[in-house]
Order: structure tokens, then C-alpha cells, then sequence
């Protein structure tokens, strides 16, 4: 069964498609990666999906449920933790976790068990008293995230939940979610961070511009679209006529950083290859260094991004 | 437990701290005890009514009012740091309605105005105890300004704290506004024998209203004019409640 089944949603802001008529359809008990760069419609959508703000247009049922009609209904069995930070200055971490679990109405006893387990789970022991004012900007946003886990939910959004966090509270956050999973939950996860989508989802879903480019697993996407190959060639000096020289040959770019650096990119990356081995060795142009880059999920979804910006434009 | 008890119970948790009890409780204390007997060296006696009332008196009991008017700043304060720190998106998104929000914060400075006004009473209540003229309608009268009084004024800090954005400007306007409250009132001074412009100014401010009530129900004194205000407490602060409730609920997330 599907935990989120949306049919073209839409958010304009003053004539803007924030979001675009966009579609999702997330499985019970996954995590669901929602992956695009800055201002691509990722915070609105979460918004949308969690009541906060209505749609222009297109439905959404969250659990079974219509939201627009229910959204009350939905949210007393969804946890969000929103991309902005939310605490309160004057609370110290455990007082604010307990009192978040009140407004849960979660039993007292729960409660205590399950602050002890997230103070563990989050490093949190520490600075369990401190006030959050006080707290740095990583702590606040992990007692942010710990806190969300108090109450009892079936389903998770989460709006990039690790900026902010190092490498070690970023990996541990991520293992946790993963443990949840296990247990039962379904997440929803914004990043524009690929290795942690990579790492962490089952299901990935691109978007740019309001518009989702491209669904699928993350084994699949590379399969996809990653069977591009990058070749680097490099030479010593700067040749500003190497354009002229190459004249007719596609899919490769040239900079002038230090020397000239050639860049091939293409399903074809071998033949061009080949073609410009050529023409540099009949023009004596000697080669300092060469070098074949595997595609990661990184640079497909930069050349999604890239591609679909162009289309758009 | 009910959303809206829960929400009252975490309103009350993050506004029931020191600072807050120096300026609830510590203030008004000085206006009267320093204030009160500093000043009656110079006002001998305050005509009120049909009597005559000792300063110190006559201001422990404007203290009462002035001291609702306080207490409702903590709706606009909940309400500017919920926005200003994410808790307001957050309770949205969890199992609460934006009515619920709004009620719950009616109900938090309800229940600090009427404790305050019962601190505030108690403590002043040597003062002004020759005076009293305790009856049947001291308590209806004492209870329906606190409630007219902190939904009114609660609505207006509502207002101020929805429409600024810089914490700077927030602060600002809503000290000065409630000092004006404060001192172009009748808490301080009767509106007889000031100046003919400033008695009128003193009717233009809802405090002046919430005092007077106050007054004729601690001193025994109601007749139809306190009728009147008591109208225009309770019209103020239902149209107020209800802009302040619209600008809530149309706050953009
Ligand atoms: N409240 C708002 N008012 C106007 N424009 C907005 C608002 N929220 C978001 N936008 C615009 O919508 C687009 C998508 O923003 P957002 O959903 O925050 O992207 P992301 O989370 O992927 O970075 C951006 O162009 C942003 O400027
Ligand atoms: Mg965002």
C-alpha cells in the first residue's frame, strides 16, 4: 500500500510554480529520498504534503486519508521535522523534549524511556540540561530531530535533516532512521546531498524547477543514466587554437585552468577519445596526463539538473 | 488531555520564568509601596465616587488592572518567539488547528491575568481595605474586567507580534504602546481634575476602562457609566479578538 499518493500538486507563490504538477506515490515502510538543488520545490513540497500550506491544485492522500479534506487527521499520525530550526530558548533539552512529548499527549512513563533511548541514540547526554538558546546550531538541529522521534507516527518527513551536523552526527542520524525503517516507520527524506540519498533510500525522486526529473532506485539510476563515461586529457601549455583543431567533434569541453584541460563526456567517450588522440598527435600536441572519472549518482544528477534547465529555459 | 489544555500547559512552561515573575509581581509592587506613599506627601486624598480615597489606595487598586494589561504581553511574546523560532510552523504541523493555537493562548493570559489580578489584590489589600466596599457584584465585576481586559489587550499584542518582522520593531512598538496604556490612564491619576484634554485622552485607552471597572468593584461603586464601559470592554475586545484571530489565521508559512 502507498503511504503518500500525490497527483499533481501544484504551489504558486505571486505567479510562481514553486512546485509544478507533480506526482509521487511512496511505499509503506521506506525511506523515500526527495532530492534536488536549492529553490528546487523540495521544502514547498514537504509543506504541501504535511498540511502546512494548501496546494493550487491536485490531491494528496497521506495514510489513506485525503489531506485536504482531513488534515488534522493527517498530522496526528505524521512527525515533521521542518527544514527551519524550531526550539524553545528558554527550555533546557530534556524539558523540551518532555514537554513535546506532552503536547503528544505520549504516556509519562513512554516518555521517560524514550528520552533516555534519544539522548543515547543523539549524543545528547551531555548537554541534556543545557538551554537550547545556548546550544550550537549542530546540537540544536539534532535535538530538533531526536525530539520528533518521542511521539508515536507512521509516517516521517524529514527536510534536510543533516545540514548542520558533522560527518559522525550525520552518520549516526542516518543509521538511526535506517533502525527505524527496520522497526516499521516510512520516511520521507529531502537532501541535496547524493551520498546520503544514495546511502540511505530506496526510492529516489529528482527535482528541479518544480518538476520531478527522474524516479527510481538508486542502483537503477546509475544504471540509467550512468553508463556515461568522463575522460580528462591534460596538456602542458595553453592552446587557444585546439577549437579550430577540433572542429566537428561533439560532447567535450575545454578550460584553460592550468594549461588546457580537454573534458570528454558521453556514452561514446571511448570514439571521441580516439578522434582527438588523433588530431593532437598529428599537430605534435604532447599529452601530460590522462584520466577516466566513473560517473557517480553525483554527476547524473547534475547533468539531469543541468539537462532539464536547459530544456526549460 | 485536550489539544488546547496541552498547548495552555506548554504556553505556561516556557512564560513562567524569573524575568517574567520580577516584572509581574516585583513592578507593580513598587508602583504601589514606593510610588503609593512617595506620592502622598503630595496627594493627600483622591476623590473617587462618592468618597475619598487615600493615593496608595487608589493606586494598588489601578495596580490591578495594570497589572491584567501586563500579563497579556506573554500572548504577544508566545506568539512572536513561536514565529521567530520555528515553534509556530511546528505545532501547525502537529495534531493542533490554528484556532486551537489562538485559543490556547487566550486562555494562557486568562489565567495570568486573573492570578495576577488576585497577587496583585492581595497584596494591596491593606492599603485600600478601609476603603472597600466588598458585594455581591466585587467578584462578577473583578472577573469580567480580567477576562475583557486579557483578551483585549492580549489581542493587541497578538496584532503588534503578527504584523512586525524585526524583533527590534516588535519590542519597540509594544513598549510603547502599553506605556502609553499605562500612564494616559486612570491607573495613576483620576480623570477628575486632570486636564480637560487629558481625561479625554484617558477614555481613548482601554486600560482606563479596565481600571475603572476594577474600581467600582472593589469599591462598592456601580452605576451606569461603569455599565457603559463595561459595554465597551466587552464590544473592544471581541472586535479586537477577531482581528487578531483573522491576522493569525492568515499568516503565511
Ligand atoms: N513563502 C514563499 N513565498 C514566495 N516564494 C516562495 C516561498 N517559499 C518558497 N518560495 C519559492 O519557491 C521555490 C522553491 O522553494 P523551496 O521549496 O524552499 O525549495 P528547496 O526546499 O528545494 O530549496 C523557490 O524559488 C522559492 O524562492
Ligand atoms: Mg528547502
Amino acid at each position: 500500500m502507498s503511504c503518500i499518493e500525490a497527483r499533481s500538486i501544484s504551489k504558486s507563490y505571486d505567479g510562481i510554480l514553486a512546485v509544478d504538477s507533480i506526482d509521487l506515490s511512496v511505499p509503506t515502510g521506506k525511506i523515500f529520498g526527495f532530492l534536488g538543488p536549492n529553490g528546487a520545490g523540495k521544502t514547498t513540497t514537504i509543506k504541501l504534503l504535511t498540511t502546512l500550506v494548501p496546494p493550487t491544485g491536485g490531491t494528496i492522500r497521506i495514510l489513506g486519508m485525503d489531506a485536504i479534506s482531513n488534515p488534522l487527521e493527517v498530522r496526528k499520525r505524521i512527525g515533521v521535522v521542518l527544514q527551519q530550526p524550531s526550539y524553545e530558548p528558554t527550555l533546557s533539552v530534556e524539558k523540551s523534549i518532555e514537554k513535546y512529548a506532552m503536547m503528544w499527549n505520549v504516556d509519562k512513563k513512554l516518555q521517560k524511556d524514550r528520552m533516555e533511548d534519544l539522548l543515547l541514540a543523539f549524543d545528547l547526554q551531555d548537554i541534556r540540561k543545557k538551554k537550547n538558546d545556548d546550544l550550537s546550531i549542530g546540537h540544536r538541529r539534532r535535538v530538533q530531530v531526536a525530539r520528533e522521534f518521542v511521539h508515536d507516527m507512521d509516517l516521517l518527513f524529514l527536510d534536510e535533516p543533516t545540514v548542520g551536523l558533522d560527518p559522525s552526527a550525520r552518520r549516526s542520524l542516518l543509521d538511526y532512521i535506517k533502525k527505524r525503517v527496520r522497526e516499521g516507520l516510512t520516511i520521507f527524506f529531502t537532501t541535496h546531498i547524493l551520498e546520503e540519498a544514495e546511502y540511505l533510500c530506496d526510492e529516489i525522486a529528482i527535482i528541479n524547477k518544480g518538476k520531478i526529473i527522474a524516479v527510481d532506485t538508486p542502483a537503477e539510476l546509475k544504471n540509467k543514466f550512468g553508463r556515461e563515461k568522463t575522460i580528462k586529457i591534460h596538456i602542458d601549455t595553453i592552446r587557444k587554437d585546439l577549437s579550430v583543431l577540433l572542429q566537428g567533434i561533439r560532447d567535450y569541453q575545454i578550460d584553460y585552468n592550468s594549461g588546457t584541460t580537454i573534458t570528454i563526456q558521453s556514452h561514446s567517450s571511448e570514439n571521441i577519445l580516439l578522434k582527438i588522440l588523433k588530431i593532437l598527435t598529428v599537430n605534435k600536441i604532447p599529452i601530460e596526463d590522462l584520466s577516466v572519472v566513473p560517473t557517480s549518482l553525483e554527476e547524473i544528477f547534475l547533468t539531469m539538473v543541468k539537462n532539464s534547465n536547459v530544456s526549460s529555459d | 488531555m485536550y489539544p488546547v489544555i496541552r498547548l495552555v500547559n506548554r504556553n505556561l512552561t516556557i512564560s513562567l520564568n524569573m524575568g517574567f515573575l520580577i516584572w509581574q509581581v516585583v513592578f507593580p509592587l513598587i508602583y504601589i509601596f514606593v510610588a503609593g506613599f512617595a506620592y502622598t506627601a503630595l496627594i493627600h486624598e483622591v476623590p473617587f465616587a462618592n468618597k475619598r480615597l487615600d493615593y496608595p489606595a487608589f493606586i494598588a487598586s489601578g495596580m490591578i488592572g495594570f497589572n491584567i494589561m501586563n500579563s497579556t504581553l506573554v500572548s504577544g511574546i508566545i506568539i512572536w518567539n513561536d514565529r521567530r523560532h520555528g515553534m509556530f510552523e511546528q505545532i501547525l504541523v502537529g495534531p493542533f488547528t490554528r484556532t486551537q493555537y489562538i485559543l490556547s493562548n487566550v486562555y494562557t493570559i486568562g489565567i495570568i491575568g486573573l492570578i495576577s489580578a488576585g497577587l496583585i489584590t492581595a497584596v494591596g489589600y491593606p492599603l485600600f481595605f478601609e476603603s472597600v466596599e466588598f458585594n455581591i457584584l466585587t467578584i462578577p465585576l473583578v472577573v469580567f474586567a480580567s477576562i475583557t481586559g486579557s483578551i483585549l489587550f492580549g489581542s493587541i499584542a497578538s496584532i503588534i507580534s503578527t504584523r512586525l518582522k524585526s524583533s527590534e520593531g516588535f519590542n519597540v512598538v509594544i513598549n510603547t504602546v502599553f506605556l502609553f496604556f499605562a500612564f494616559v490612564s486612570t491607573a495613576f491619576y483620576p480623570a477628575e481634575g486632570a486636564p480637560k484634554i487629558l481625561a479625554t485622552a484617558f477614555y481613548f485607552n482601554p486600560l482606563t476602562y479596565l481600571v475603572d471597572v476594577v474600581r467600582a468593584g472593589i469599591f462598592g461603586n456601580f452605576n451606569s457609566f461603569v455599565g457603559l464601559e463595561m459595554l465597551v470592554l466587552a464590544c473592544g475586545s471581541a472586535v479586537l479578538f477577531v482581528i487578531a484571530t483573522k491576522l493569525l489565521s492568515k499568516l503565511e508559512l
